[in-house]
């Protein structure tokens, strides 16, 4: 090995790590350091004022942990409605989502127009934030939870449509020109190739965004969709601290639920 | 494959419970949104087309929002991405040098995670008052939480040959994190990292609009006064800010080799 391979630092020791990527690493940490200095500068926090206030936040958890079991059942039928609230808009965006994913993916339709025009415009609706869209359908339908249902879907959908397109492209082609050759339609492709091989990552999503979801409808409730955040918000604005935290409790113990249950089924996944 | 057609039929049916249960529940009915079509064409064309061209201190109060907003996700994922990497240590089972610290402190995250940014934003005002610092402090803790999981688990997945061979040479607790897991854990940190932002930057517009300042504010203050030319504006700028960041995160990821 000649001397040029072997990388030595100033006191002789050999380097043998890649320095290239290491480099450009680096630098994207210093960059981000610098930038967030300067962005919490910038921001300019009166931190002396919040520590003083610091002893208010332990009597504030203190009280939280007091649970007050007078509204229950309030809280319960306000945890039914933002689970079906979950449930609904995640069926709903799916339904759809695998019909624009259809057309948004390359591989089915084969025209790039259509799907980049689709992608685009699923990008858009994504790029805007769910309270925004379920408070702009309040406007439309009125408040309640079918505001939070529509509001939520668009959100899902767009999200479910970009990642249903990338699941479909994965697809190899030789299983679609196989189908093909044989004479099948392009939907009876995308029915009995794509989606077949796709299942196992559509499941998966799913699963992620009910997640995600139930949290957002617990957030929706303090804009007005209804739900447990309303419950929540009203809450701890009327100083009634135990009733919120039974409620922040609850929406705990089903997310931790939740994520547990599709821990368990992707674990089944791989079993298979 | 028999147990997988198996697995997803039980999945299948599960899900049709659950539609019909919360369908009967919440009383939803999905053509609502047509039968409200008038309405809505109404609101579109009326109300929010064409869209307001802000000037003067509203264009400046707009770009203030914008900058607060990026700054606040910027830094507030900055600060809890060096929290989580020293939390995550200790919540690796292979690397935690306490025997039983991974079980407590995984627990403890799950327990920040499952609450959402917003309902933390909301007890933190509700003690510490209104203001950018508390936003602030909320987007903190929920990536705090979800990094401390995935760091752990990125620490896991590498391959522990090297740890191994590291710790049989006698090296320390210290001298394996900077030679063993910051060489090979850094691209997934990162990666984790630019996720963490692009969600920091969505979530930090909406603890804005509860009271923690930025252009979540603005936009609320707009659609509260009826302003809706200017509100759809706003929202436009909110598409932009965030599919530039959006693009900034996937060029990086390019650039730093992350896929």
């Amino acid at each position: 090995m000649t001397e040029a391979v072997i990388r030595r630092t100033a006191s002789g020791k050999m380097r043998i790590d890649c320095v290239d990527k290491n480099r450009s690493a680096g630098f994207f940490l210093i960059g981000i350091a610098v930038l967030s200095t300067l962005g919490f500068l910038y921001l300019d926090i009166p931190w002396s004022k919040m520590l003083a206030r610091v002893p208010q936040m332990g009597i504030v958890f203190w009280k939280l942990g007091h649970f007050d079991f007078s509204n229950f059942d309030l809280i319960g039928s306000a945890l039914l409605e933002t689970i079906s609230i979950a449930v609904l808009s995640t069926i709903y965006s799916l339904i759809l989502s695998l019909f624009f994913g259809m057309l948004a993916a390359e591989n089915i339709f084969k025209c790039r127009v259509l799907s980049s025009a689709v992608k685009a415009f699923f990008t858009f609706l994504r790029a805007v934030p769910t309270p925004v869209w379920v408070l702009l359908m309040m406007i439309c339908i009125g408040m309640g939870p079918s505001a939070g249902i529509a509001g939520l879907c668009v959100h899902t959908t767009a999200f479910f449509t970009r990642a249903f397109a990338q699941s479909f492209e994965a697809v190899p082609s030789e299983t679609i020109e196989a189908l093909q050759s044989a004479g099948a339609s392009k939907v009876s492709v995308f029915l009995n190739a794509v989606l077949p091989s796709a299942t196992p990552e559509l499941v998966a999503w799913t699963g992620m965004r009910f997640e995600i979801n139930f949290s957002e409808c617990a957030i929706l409730g303090m804009v007005g969709a209804g739900g447990i955040g309303y419950v929540i918000s009203t809450h701890i604005e009327g100083y009634e601290y135990g009733t919120a935290g039974l409620a922040i409790f609850c929406v705990f113990a089903i997310a931790f639920c939740i994520e547990r249950a599709f821990i368990w089924i992707k674990s089944k996944q791989r079993a298979c | 494959m028999q147990s997988e057609k198996r697995l997803y039929s039980i999945l299948f049916f599960c899900i049709v419970g659950l539609f019909v249960a919360s369908t009967c529940f919440a009383r939803y009915n999905p053509f609502e949104i047509f039968f409200n079509l008038e309405n809505f064409q109404a609101f579109i064309v009326d109300d929010f087309f064409p869209p307001a061209i802000p000037t003067g201190l509203k264009l400046k109060a707009i770009f203030q929002g914008i900058l607060t907003t990026i700054c606040m996700a910027l830094s507030a994922t900055s600060v809890a991405a060096v929290l989580a990497f020293v939390t995550a240590l200790f919540a690796s089972k292979r690397v935690s040098p306490i025997q039983k610290s991974p079980k407590f402190v995984r627990g403890f995250a799950t327990f920040l995670r499952n609450i959402p940014a917003l309902v933390w934003a909301f007890i933190l005002f509700s003690s510490l008052g209104i203001g950018t610092g508390v936003g602030f402090i909320a987007l903190c803790i929920s990536s705090y939480a979800f990094m401390v999981r995935a760091f752990a688990e990125t620490i896991d997945d590498i391959s522990q040959d090297n740890l191994e061979s590291l710790q049989a040479a006698g090296a320390s607790f210290i001298q394996v994190v900077f030679h063993g897991i910051l060489p090979s854990c850094l691209r997934g940190f990162i990666s984790w990292f630019l996720y963490c932002i692009e969600v920091n930057l969505r979530s930090s517009t909406v603890v804005g609009m509860v009271g923690g300042g930025g252009i979540g504010l603005v936009l609320l203050s707009y659609l509260k006064g009826f302003k809706y030319n200017m509100s759809f504006t706003i929202i436009l700028a909110i598409a932009v800010m965030v599919l530039l960041v959006d693009a900034l995160t996937n060029y990086l990821r390019k650039e730093l080799d992350l896929e």
